[in-house]
């Protein structure tokens, strides 16, 4: 990171002089006096320079310019029109906010993230109010990234906050992410009991809102059976990795089927996952794989199941090596089973690698 | 524990009282579905005692068909929670469709049938669970959950009637249990459940050699049930299994054993407060004393067993004990007395309504009363001599309709015997 030769943004010394009297400006991050000042908006303020970086690096380098239209007090901005504008503004900043921070943490950075979450739960208060239930995907983000770098306190709290604005709603997506949220802080902090409720009220919601079936609720068993497995019940993680596994298996198989056909017929090839959500996946099963693989009972049927499930998510992914690699694993277990429906389209995943190469 | 039931109960008073003008129903509306959850909680402790957890106030919050569905995946049942989920989801269409509005609640919201489903399903969920550990069991695990699927196959294979089978995986599984004080997942130690089910194993395996009066062999297994239920420290169990091997050495002909035996059954039924099994326990020691010719002690024996019936309102034991009785003094040849007897043994099965046993104290007090009818004929019928003949004809000339008893089933039975 230090050694790249990326440009952080540029902040001078905040002239005081320059400035209406009586504002005292504070550090966007930190909320302490501030010192500096962002030279290309020169509405955003910072403490020291290792603040402004770290915003610059989180999410001022996006929103730097719409952030000159909401804070700088023109005539237009103090009319009815202005307001309306401002409050548009503020609705596009939250959302790029959210999906910045989103994508971040994914990715696993979430240092990086906590800027984007941070400014994105201002914001909400801002258009929103302070109650309302707009702010808990904001909570929820900045709790998220603070559980990564292991502030469980305060993502603790965060969480109780997003939970009392919940209340009053019936959203059912709100209360699937929130319970989502709180499993993981319980299951980080050794609750198991308490996690195991809130990942079981979690797919109670999401298969509310999603269908049984979705991938959204099938996350919600992975983070249930990743309980149990702490708990040492191993029959029942069994069983809910082998639901996870079918459907997935069933999910990608379809995605498949609609890539190859786009490669037979000139249609536009699609993207069907970005990178963060591979990666999730993409630990997700490996997480299964070697569960099965260390298992006493060793389910070639399953190990199979799994090994070709990663091996089309790499193969969608385009990385021929990877998916080459889980193909042979899952041909390999499902051979020891004599006519295992499986075996042919693995061996056809597998013909259509050595064609692509 | 205990602390936490009892402030749960305190709770009623705990909530403050909302002063109701208007809404009386809605408030006892709310209260019943607060008891209604209340024997729905799950059984486990919970972690605080001085405030509703998280979990027991979402049980007010939420709706009925939430606390089931996540109660069910809680427990590990997700395969029950998706059967259940789409079958609401589908009540839930069919009544979209439905043009007309119907009285009837829909499925979520009837406690009684949800509560219904979700027992039977979870159940069925765990037999399918422990079926599955059953290619864990036979490939020679050692774990508590392999060794708890050797308990559970040994019960099946004993209700099937495998015997072989059970006292394998029962042996296999004290084998395994010995010295780890491992429980199961309702509590109970393992050893003491594989201990139990073995000692059913032995007396079942007992039948065989009964039934082909071996009785020396059957002894020996039934000793062996019995000390295995000794060390289940199952007084049930153990009192089944010494009350068969009294019986076993009553049809052997070893009275004084089996004597010895039923009093010690009767000391555990006396522990145990089990009338049914003192009143059993009594019918066969009279029946040994009977056998062994000491009427008097029989009589006393009998005597008891109608007052531990009368007592305790076992109507059949009771009808039982009179008929005993009634047959006793009738070997005795007291015919007046027997009859008595079978008189009150009839009056019983009357109350009890068994036709079968009605009909046969019927007939007894027949008989017995023509018993004593002709008693003082009875040598001369035996006799045989045409001096006794004559006297005989005699009498039945000179009898006149009115010395035959009342009771007209007494006099066909008596007509029957001429």
């Amino acid at each position: 990171m230090e050694a790249s030769p990326r440009v952080l943004g540029k902040a001078s010394k905040i002239i005081s002089l320059a400035l209406p009297k009586g504002t005292e400006k504070l550090c966007e991050l930190c909320q302490k006096t501030a010192h500096l000042q962002c030279t290309k908006c020169r509405v955003t303020f910072y403490c020291d320079a290792e603040h402004q970086q770290a915003d610059w690096v989180g999410i001022h380098e996006r929103i730097c310019q719409m952030l000159v239209t909401i804070r700088s007090p023109t005539v237009l901005s103090l009319q009815q029109a202005g307001c309306i504008q401002s409050q548009l503004v503020k609705a596009e900043l939250i959302e790029m906010c959210r999906l910045v921070a989103q994508s971040k943490l994914s990715e696993g950075k979430h240092q990086e993230a906590l800027p984007a979450a941070q400014f994105c739960l201002r914001c909400s208060k801002d258009v929103h109010g302070p109650r309302s239930v707009q702010m808990v995907p904001a909570y929820l983000l900045l709790a998220e990234a603070n559980m990564g770098m292991g502030n469980l306190a305060w993502a603790a709290e965060l969480l109780s906050q997003a939970e009392w604005a919940a209340l009053k709603s019936s959203d059912h997506m709100v209360h699937q992410r929130l319970h989502r949220c709180l499993g993981r802080l319980h299951t980080t902090t050794g609750n198991l009991e308490a996690a195991l409720f809130n990942f079981a009220n979690d797919i109670y919601f999401a298969s509310e809102e999603y269908g049984l079936d979705s991938t959204v609720t099938r996350g919600g068993y992975f983070l249930m059976a990743n309980v149990y497995a702490k708990l040492g019940r191993l029959p029942i993680v069994r069983s809910f990795y082998s639901e996870v596994a079918q459907t997935w298996h069933c999910h990608l198989t379809k995605l498949l089927n609609t890539h190859v056909q786009n490669v037979q017929s000139p249609y536009t090839e699609m993207e069907p996952y970005d990178e963060a959500q591979r990666v999730e996946v993409d630990e997700m099963l490996r997480t299964m794989l070697e569960f099965e693989q260390n298992d006493s009972r060793k389910d070639s049927a399953q190990i199979a199941l799994v090994a070709h499930c990663l091996a089309i998510l790499w193969f969608l992914a385009g990385d021929s090596l990877k998916a080459l690699g889980f193909g042979n694993t899952a041909l390999q277990a499902s051979q020891l089973i004599p006519n295992h429906d499986l075996t042919e389209p693995i061996q056809g995943l597998l013909q259509l690698l050595h064609t692509a190469r | 524990m205990k602390s936490v039931v009892k402030q749960r109960q305190h709770f009623g008073s705990f909530l403050p009282e909302i002063p109701s003008r208007n809404d009386e129903g809605k408030k006892s509306t709310q209260h019943s579905r607060r008891k209604q959850q209340k024997e729905f909680l799950p059984p486990g402790p919970h972690q605080s005692a001085e405030a509703l957890s998280k979990a027991e106030i979402s049980l007010f919050r939420n709706s009925l068909k939430q606390n089931i569905c996540v109660e069910l995946l809680q427990q590990g049942f997700h395969r029950s929670f998706s059967e259940l989920f789409l079958l609401l989801r589908s009540d839930q269409q069919r009544r979209a469709e439905e043009e007309f509005e119907s009285d009837e609640l829909p499925l979520e919201q009837q406690w009684d049938k949800m509560e219904t489903l979700r027992r039977h399903l979870s159940r069925a969920e765990q037999a399918e669970n422990t079926c599955s550990w059953t290619v864990t069991g036979s490939r020679g695990g050692r774990s508590r959950p392999a060794t708890e699927a050797r308990a559970c196959l040994a019960e099946v294979y004993l209700q099937l009637g495998d015997l072989q089978a059970a006292r394998q995986q029962a042996d296999q599984c004290l084998q395994q249990a010995e010295g780890e004080g491992w429980v199961d997942s309702s509590g109970q130690p393992l050893r003491l459940r594989a201990l139990r089910a073995l000692s059913s194993v032995y007396s079942r395996l007992a039948d065989a050699p009964l039934e082909a009066e071996d009785h020396s062999e059957a002894l020996r297994l039934l000793h062996r049930g019995h000390s295995i239920a000794a060390e289940a420290e199952d007084k049930k169990l153990e009192f089944d299994t010494l009350f068969r091997l009294g019986l076993t050495y009553q049809s052997a002909g070893d009275h004084d054993t089996a004597k010895q035996l039923f009093n010690t059954c009767m000391q555990i039924c006396g522990s145990l407060h089990d009338a049914e099994g003192l009143g059993k326990s009594y019918k066969a020691l009279s029946k040994s004393i009977e056998s062994e010719g000491n009427t008097q002690e029989t009589l006393e024996c009998l005597e008891k067993l109608v007052d531990i019936s009368r007592d305790n309102g076992l109507k059949r034991n009771l009808a039982d004990a009179f008929i005993c009785l009634g047959n006793t003094y009738f070997t005795m040849r007291e015919y007046s007395r027997a009859s008595e007897f079978f008189l009150q043994g009839y009056e019983v099965s009357c109350e009890l309504g068994d036709v079968a046993l009605l009909q046969k104290a019927q007939v007894l007090v027949g008989t017995s009363r023509a018993r004593s009818l002709f008693g003082k004929f009875s040598a001369d019928v035996e006799s045989c001599s045409p001096a006794a003949l004559k006297r005989l004809i005699l009498w039945k000339d000179t009898r006149g309709r009115q010395e035959v008893g009342s009771d007209s089933t007494g006099s066909d039975a008596a007509a029957a015997w001429f």
